[in-house]
């Protein structure tokens, strides 16, 4: 058996989540309550350690420390190595201007300037939207065509034109499912209807990844009780 | 007057605590009597991930492990980063590790610690070699947002990780000196370890635009949602789940037998398999008894 706190903790821990499967008790909520806490606790010390103090009060603490030290010059405008103006460097006063655009984000504190938050959610937005819309579309759409799309690889042996056959018809059958401005009759029927036994292949095989994922994490869980804990098995 | 229930009906309302408990026998039982598990390896998967990575250049290939696993995927995950770690330094290809979420910063760390150190437990018993932080791997640690350090990577690592974890000038290591790593195009291939889409992130903005390899770990859940970037070869192989991290040891054995790491994800494997006999048993059982209180019903409405 383990002699060190820290897996008497952990398997104490997993012994109090474990116990809802029976029924709500106080040492599964215990358990969950100590969980956010500390997961709380340890990203906004991480946050600190890792983002605050070295990309914002670092560079601007460097920035003032270099000031101190060659005064006031007209060399601020080049853009030499040591410039404080240049926002490059890595010691600079520009870093104020982000942050002041994050600090806006505590306005929804105060009502009558709660509109400001805004500003940071916006410019947030819109830079993901600009950076992701391009990525997106040629990542997941324009090469997820292509890769549906017969060529002559395809006709290179039996095994690979029957496998391209088969997800070249239920990609066109899907989408013919999911095309909903025209009634599915005549035609259109069998072909949605293949279009409907794919998504269900689909949503069988999600179903029974999904059953293996929850039962490796059952799995890794017994195996620290039974292994790391309780010793039993070597 | 109620009419009793039948057979069939107290079959299929049985309380869900016995079936919790039927699981828990058939998932124990195995870990603690683990049977013979033969583990085929998949080779559109698995084979590729693990042929990919053992054809980089030796000993100066670069592999970039993005290690974003949770507490609750540590199962799954972890084998594979440890995996991985493994055959790079069995290979001596240099190992960066980052993470883009604060939560998985203990988890990788702990990997590259667990792995140095049997690799070095091993070299001064005379087998395989000694690996050396800062010259063989580094671990980067965390910078938010996600996207900086995709992207950023690109472009000049430096700008986005000026220090490792422990804080110190990544400039001057000599994994980065030697091996002139600077951005993308000094890499052979990221590896992607997640239970979400970063891998897709990874290939959206990383591969897209700097033409690098991805390769992902993932988590059985999202398995179905990255096979269209297996056929499109916008993956470079993958591993799902735990079957998949006990597919890449069993390969780190066949090639690399003096490789004495415990094996995690092969040790689930048994539980594994004897849990989905009981789930499909228990489905099929399910489904017969709803079809035979069908009848039933049927029978007494005629």
């Amino acid at each position: 058996m383990a002699t060190d706190f820290w897996t008497w903790t952990a398997a104490i821990l997993t012994l109090a989540i474990l116990s809802f499967l029976y029924d709500d008790n106080a040492f599964y909520r215990t358990a969950e309550h100590l969980f956010i806490g500390v997961a709380n606790g340890y990203s906004i010390v991480l946050s600190w350690y890792n983002v605050v103090i070295p990309h914002m009060i670092d560079p601007l603490v460097g920035a003032f420390r270099t000031t101190r030290e060659q005064g006031f010059t007209t060399a601020f405008f080049t853009f030499d190595e040591l410039n404080v103006l240049n926002p490059y460097n890595d010691n600079n006063f520009f870093i104020i201007i982000p942050m002041m655009v994050g600090s806006l984000y505590i306005t929804r504190f105060i009502p009558k300037i709660s509109w400001m938050i805004r500003i940071p959610i916006g410019i947030t937005m819109g830079y993901y939207t600009a950076i992701a819309i391009p990525a997106s579309f040629k990542a997941s759409i324009v090469r997820q065509l292509e890769a549906s799309i017969l060529t002559r690889a395809d006709f290179s042996s039996w095994s690979v034109l029957i496998y391209g056959l088969f997800i070249f018809v239920t990609t066109v059958a899907t989408l013919v499912y999911f095309f909903f401005s025209a009634e599915h009759k005549g035609f259109l029927r069998p072909v949605s209807n293949i279009g409907i036994l794919a998504v269900m292949v689909g949503f069988g095989a999600s179903f029974g990844l999904t059953v293996m994922a929850r039962i490796s994490l059952a799995i890794g869980r017994f195996v620290f009780i039974f292994k790391d804990w309780l010793g039993i098995v070597h | 007057m109620q009419e009793e229930k039948t057979v069939w009906q107290k079959m299929m309302s049985v309380d869900r605590r016995i079936i919790y408990l039927m699981v828990a026998v058939v998932m124990i039982v195995p870990i603690i009597f683990p049977f013979d598990q033969p583990v085929r390896v998949a080779e559109r998967t698995t084979g590729a991930m693990f042929q990919a990575i053992d054809n980089f250049p030796n000993e100066n290939g670069v592999f970039l492990i993005s290690a974003d696993l949770n507490p609750q995927d540590q199962p799954e995950l972890y084998p594979m980063l440890v995996s991985w770690i493994r055959h790079c330094f069995h290979r001596d290809i240099k190992v960066l590790v980052l993470c883009l979420f604060p939560a998985s910063l203990g988890l990788a760390e702990q990997a590259l610690n667990q792995v140095a150190t049997e690799f070095n437990n091993r070299a001064a018993r005379g087998v395989g070699r000694r690996v050396v932080y800062g010259e063989d791997f580094v671990f980067l640690g965390w910078t938010p947002p996600p996207i900086v350090p995709i992207l950023g990577l690109g472009e000049n690592i430096f700008d986005v990780f000026p220090r490792d974890f422990y804080g110190d000038d990544l400039r001057t290591m000599p994994i980065m000196v030697d091996n002139r790593i600077r951005n993308y195009r000094n890499m052979d291939m990221i590896g992607s370890l997640s239970a979400s889409s970063t891998p897709i992130t990874y290939i959206a903005f990383a591969q897209a635009r700097f033409g690098i390899r991805v390769t992902a770990g993932i988590t059985a859940v999202s398995a179905a949602d990255f096979y269209p970037y297996i056929d499109s070869g916008q993956l470079t192989g993958m591993l799902e789940g735990m079957k998949g991290a006990a597919e890449y040891e069993q390969l780190i054995a066949e090639y690399f037998p003096h490789d004495d790491g415990r094996r995690m994800a092969t040790e689930g494997m048994s539980s594994q398999s004897a849990t989905h006999i009981a789930i499909i048993i228990m489905i099929l059982i399910g489904n017969f008894c709803y079809f035979m209180q069908r009848r039933v019903e049927n029978r007494r409405s005629v």
